[in-house]
């Protein structure tokens, strides 16, 4: 066919479709529709042959039947009228002793989307679900569907409904899912269709007859059923345990969503369920498609929340292969550091080290957020291989070990020295304004230590006029002024220049205002500009808190196997990678007790042994963590001096029995304790030994209040000696279990010391056991 | 699951066939289908989900083709892609070769078969076997009044027809394991295992009930028996014709055949083999003058065993240039579009050692952007010789007329990800 304009296409096609020598000649006639066909999937409006398009459909040919029904779905909605004409062929259709004729007829019948069919529709659509052939009753249930959801307004009468519950029953399994799928549609709005004891078990019964397909729709369903006796729902369970193992991912995951809804109060099940699927999920992980592998991967994600040692021996299942999409590849190296532990580090760090150089960026860059998340708890391999990154002075390297760096400083502050003699000249490589702000932000906070900070900033300062970001800008503002405040000889000059310019030449307004805030502190004074600027820093001495909580299941459920997990890491690798947080706590004004106190305010707990005045916890005035140091080691007072005579302050040693504790996160004991507004400010490490978490809180009773600072001490077993011999009685399985308490109170009030010591010991016991 | 609209697109982005299942999505939102990929590909979030407003993209790739399911609920995403897998396996099976071409070629099936497979959103009829029964390429064809109803479509047994005959009756058993390797740079094997299946071509009449018997360890353990070589298997997935409760009961696996070709079962066996072809690879690089490539091949499997059409895969830089190869067997070429020297060797016998060196000469001005280490890659095939022992013990073969049909066995195994990463 020469090549026409649309408009003669569609002349020319009208042509060939009217001429009754064409018509007459059903081999040229088809050709001529398939040519409408061809016309119609290249995008050539052909809306216009309508009405000799229905006039083909009266033919014995079934393709060009089907043909002819593809061209009018498409464009019945623009003809309305003349689509009335087709019903009648339609409807004729549908009494033709061939059951593949009337399905096809039945089916777009409905497919016509025409709400003003519906009357014309509803009576074969009847006949349709007493049809002897499957097909046709496949067809007629969905048509139901179809039907309802043309028109949401109109109620389905009750009798067909009833008829669709019927056919539950039917012989052919896919009538039976069809039944499923067109009832939930029906029935939308009273939230799906009943699931009743002898609907589940009929369902349940014929699981087996469906393909992947209907058993994933069954499985579905059967979340909305509730089972009325514990042995009802083991009997179930244990029906579903071979699906649970599937082969087939799909459903796999469904008979686990499942699992997990039927029994939210039975932990253990579920954490059983999890363990189950473990092989299937892995399987579904080295999948041949990489589309199933990727769900798979962030499906495990979300187990991996829960239950953190799941996949611990499976780590090597999660190396990347150098041909997998840097999707796969993210995800995994996600899940690899949520794997480490002592034993696989090394390979670990290896293989990650292996990544950093991959030729894709951002998988290179995930790949050092990566090793910097496990440089949290494994710092010296981690920090070891960053510098020798270092070397390498690749750009977006760079750029991303600088950015890891900073964010490892904050949560390890014993790593500053490394990082310190690490930066120098890494200031060439360096070009993207995320990689710099990083890189200044490092020099502000330890600008001291490294020799070459002035020379470094005076490279900065004497390029400003060319810079375009304004963040950069920014934060070279900050970085110049806390460093005036500890080098003030070297940087004296340099920050003249640079607030001269920023206040003068500068077009960016924040930029400009930040640099008058700046000039007008140092009018202040330099007391006061350096009590301004010598903000928080994080704590040696303290610790910080490392790893996830272990979440309970419900906190995801709902959300799996659906879209969501795919959705959520996305946005996950920002937070675990280059935005976090820590480092926002560094701007002039605001004070890091300010952000761990967000939910600061009144909250009244009266245990029950205490009784009236209430005991009421708060968490204002907030104290700071360098505060909190001060007062402690004020306060350390050898245990033997316990209430001694001292009138403002009181210390109290105890032994609460609580076994989950030295087994918890950090992030549920916090959330625990938040809750009775106790804020806690630091942790060791999860599983080290001692592992010592610090709190504080006011306790006001009786218009009193007093500042309580706290210290939970676990030794774990290898507990000296001498320690236990003070602690006499309880046995060594006992002690293993305790957590010992120390508390300090200013002003004393014994009584107030005694109720907070029972809220925390309540608070304590209620804290989850999570099992490794 | 519920999809909204199925799109075929080739690689710009423009629709070779649709079809709008549910009318719930509007079509025209698959314009933003390409763009909004390339946006993300830039930014290094590429994701087999992408969304535009409250509409879901979930794709796949194939060969030059885009396969996109529209939804604007929060469906099942694995359930999506099995669907989509699904119709590239149908239409491949129908097109040998799915790609642009055979989609325009074939528009009509293609809108008979995307008309079966799902309606309202909810997949039907997804078995190729049955389609093939009731949409016929031969449908160009002009035949009228044909199109009796598949008893396949309503039958008990749906894959299979009644009334089949063959003059000679005969089942070959095809048992094929690919082995995924992955090994370190310093010859530690980090992950390797054996995805093996079996295929069965069937040409046997009527209605045949067929057994058979592997050497599978459950079930020795099972009856007690325990000679000889036996295999755990792990993730065993069989074609529906299989009774599976009586797998699950007795490990016995019995089945009426789908005719003609199937895969019966797949397996995967993940346990630590040794990998069957040993590479031992020196890459020395002196910039600016030159590359030096040394690679040894060693055969461990059984001497009477053959590896055949062995091809190693060595990554070479970009920038090199001027190729010299000395082989000990076998021939060496050079692949300058990827990058790589391709090792052939015909026919590698079991315990053998090959060597083959490469020299390539580097431009002075070094090329300054960042290589990938590629790992060397290796292809091959052994034919007769299973890695994982796995053995096809019996195959019975009953049929109401009480034929006499023989079951023909071949085993091979291949390569499957062969991955040997190397120290530059």
């Amino acid at each position: 066919m020469p090549y026409l304009g649309s408009e003669d296409t569609v002349r020319e096609l009208r042509r060939h479709l009217s001429n009754p020598n064409v018509q007459s000649d059903p081999l040229r006639y088809r050709s001529s529709i398939l040519k409408v066909i061809r016309a119609m999937s290249q995008g050539v409006d052909v809306a216009g042959l309508f009405s000799e398009m229905v006039k083909a459909c009266a033919t014995v040919d079934i393709v060009q039947k089907k043909l002819v029904y593809v061209f009018l779905c498409s464009y019945a909605t623009l003809n309305p009228e003349l689509s009335l004409l087709v019903i009648n062929t339609l409807r004729k259709d549908c009494q033709d002793p061939n059951p593949m004729v009337r399905s096809l007829a039945l089916r777009n019948m409905v497919n016509l989307r025409l709400p003003s069919l519906a009357e014309y529709v509803e009576q074969p659509l009847s006949a349709g679900l007493r049809d002897r052939a499957a097909c046709v009753r496949r067809v007629a249930v969905l048509g139901w569907a179809k039907l309802h959801n043309l028109q949401p307004a109109s109620e389905i009468d009750a009798a067909v409904v009833n008829e669709l519950y019927g056919l539950l029953r039917d012989p052919d399994p896919v009538v039976m899912v069809n039944c499923l799928r067109a009832l939930e549609e029906i029935l939308k709005e009273e939230g799906g269709m009943a699931i009743n004891k002898p609907i589940t078990h009929h369902l349940l019964n014929r699981l087996g007859q469906l393909d992947v397909w209907g058993q994933c729709e069954v499985l579905r369903v059967l979340q909305r059923y509730r089972p009325q006796s514990e042995s009802e729902l083991f009997d179930i369970l244990s029906l579903l345990d071979a699906s649970l193992v599937s082969p087939h991912p799909p459903v796999m995951a469904a008979t686990l969503s499942l699992f997990l809804v039927l029994c939210p109060d039975l932990p253990a099940v579920s954490f059983a369920a999890l363990e189950r699927v473990r092989g299937p999920l892995l399987a579904a992980c080295g999948s041949a498609s990489r589309e199933t592998r990727f769900t798979a991967l962030c499906h495990i994600q979300l187990l991996l929340r829960s239950l953190p040692g799941l996949m611990g021996a499976h780590y090597k299942r999660f190396f990347c292969g150098y041909a997998e999409p840097a999707y796969i590849k993210q995800r995994k190296m996600q899940v690899l550091v949520e794997l480490v532990n002592d034993d696989n580090v090394a390979m670990l760090l290896d293989e990650l080290r292996g990544y950093c150089t991959d030729v894709n960026a951002d998988t290179a860059q995930a790949a050092i957020s990566a090793i910097g998340r496990i440089g949290r708890s494994y710092s010296d391999q981690c920090l070891q291989i960053l510098t020798g990154l270092l070397g390498l002075q690749q750009e977006h390297i760079t750029s991303a070990v600088v950015q890891t760096m900073r964010d490892l400083v904050w949560v390890c502050p014993q790593c500053s020295d490394t990082v310190c003699s690490a930066l120098e000249g890494c200031e060439e490589t360096l070009q993207d304004s995320q990689g710099r702000q990083a890189l200044l932000w490092l020099l502000a906070v330890h600008g001291e230590r490294v020799r070459s900070a002035p020379y470094t900033l005076e490279g900065f300062i004497d390029g400003v006029r060319g810079e375009a970001s304004p963040g950069v800008k920014m934060e070279l503002l900050t970085t110049t002024m806390r460093l005036f405040v500890c080098r003030p000889a070297e940087t004296q000059d340099m920050l003249g220049r640079l607030l001269h310019h920023c206040i003068e030449e500068e077009t960016d307004m924040c930029v400009r205002d930040q640099a008058l805030l700046y000039y007008r502190l140092l009018r202040c004074g330099m007391e006061e500009t350096r009590r301004v600027l010598g903000g928080r820093r994080s704590e040696p001495s303290l610790g910080v808190l490392i790893g996830r909580p272990a979440e309970p299941i419900s906190q995801w459920a709902s959300s799996f196997n659906t879209l969501e997990p795919l959705k959520q890491g996305a946005g996950e690798t920002e937070t675990t990678g280059r935005a976090s947080p820590q480092h926002v706590t560094f701007d002039l004004d605001s004070d890091l007790s300010d952000t761990l106190n967000s939910g600061a305010g009144g909250f009244s707990f009266s245990p029950a042994g205490v009784q009236a005045p209430p005991l009421t916890l708060s968490l204002s005035p907030a104290l700071s963590p360098e505060e909190f140091e001060r007062l402690w080691t004020q306060r350390r007072a050898p245990p033997a001096e316990e209430g001694a005579e001292e009138l403002d302050y009181v210390c109290l040693e105890e032994r609460i029995r609580c076994p989950a504790v030295p087994h918890c996160s950090p992030q549920s004991l916090q959330a625990a304790m938040q809750l009775v507004n106790i804020q806690t400010l630091a942790f060791t490490a999860a599983h080290a030994s001692p592992w010592r978490v610090y709190l504080y809180t006011h306790a006001q009773q009786a218009a009193r209040s007093a500042l309580i600072l706290g210290q939970l001490l676990y030794a774990g077993e290898d507990e000296d000696e001498d320690e236990a011999g003070l602690s006499e009685g309880p046995s060594p399985r006992g002690r293993e279990e305790e957590v010992k308490v120390t508390l300090k109170q200013r002003p004393r009030d014994e009584k107030a010391l005694q109720g907070f010591l029972s809220i925390l010991t309540a608070v304590l016991h209620t804290l989850p056991f999570n099992t490794h | 699951m519920s999809s909204s609209a199925i799109f075929v697109l080739d690689l710009e982005g423009e629709v070779l066939i649709c079809r709008n299942y549910k009318g719930d999505v509007d079509m025209a939102e698959i314009d933003r289908f390409l763009p909004l990929l390339m946006q993300h590909e830039e930014e290094g979030l590429l994701c087999p989900v992408l969304s535009h407003g409250k509409v879901h993209f979930m794709w796949i790739k194939h060969s030059n083709l885009y396969l996109v399911s529209t939804t604007n609920k929060n469906s099942n995403a694995s359930l999506v892609y099995s669907f989509l897998y699904k119709i590239v396996e149908v239409f491949t099976e129908y097109f040998k070769e799915l790609e642009e071409e055979s989609i325009q070629d074939n528009f009509v099936v293609v809108y008979e078969l995307l008309d079966e497979l799902m309606d309202f959103g909810f997949p039907q009829t997804t078995d190729s076997k049955i389609l093939q029964e009731y949409i016929t390429q031969e449908g160009a064809k002009l035949e009228v009044g044909k199109s009796k109803v598949p008893t396949t479509v309503t039958n008990a047994v749906s894959w299979r027809s009644e009334g089949i005959k063959y003059k000679k009756n005969e089942v070959f058993i095809d048992v094929i394991e690919s082995i995924n390797v992955l090994v370190n740079a310093n010859g530690s094997v980090m992950s390797s295992d054996i995805v093996g299946s079996i295929k069965l071509k069937t040409m046997l009449s009527g209605m045949p009930e067929l057994r058979l018997g592997l050497n599978d360890r459950v079930l020795f353990g099972l009856t007690g028996r325990d000679k000889g070589k036996t295999v755990v298997m792990e993730d065993v997935k069989f074609h529906q014709c299989v009774r599976l409760s009586r797998f699950d009961s007795d490990r016995t696996i019995s089945f009426i055949p789908p005719d003609g070709e199937s895969e019966l079962m797949s397996y995967r066996i993940n346990t630590h083999v040794k990998p069957l072809i040993w590479i031992e690879s020196v890459i020395e690089k002196f910039s600016h003058s030159r590359v030096e490539i040394m690679v040894k091949a060693k055969g461990q499997f059984k001497k009477q065993s053959v590896a055949n059409n062995v091809e190693v895969r060595v990554p070479v830089p970009s920038d090199a240039d001027s190729p010299k190869f000395k082989t000990s067997t076998g021939q060496a070429k050079y692949v300058p579009e990827k990058n790589m020297v391709v090792w052939t060797i015909k026919s590698f016998p079991g315990g053998k050692e090959f060597l083959m060196r490469a020299h390539f000469g580097l431009p002075s001005v070094e090329n300054n952007e960042l290589e990938g280490k590629p790992p060397v890659t290796v292809k091959f095939e052994i034919p007769y010789f299973t890695v994982s022992g796995i053995q096809v013990r019996y195959m019975k073969i009953i049929e109401k007329s009480g034929y006499q049909a023989l079951p023909w066995v071949r085993y091979i195994t291949q390569s499957g990800d062969y991955q040997l990463r190397t120290n530059v």
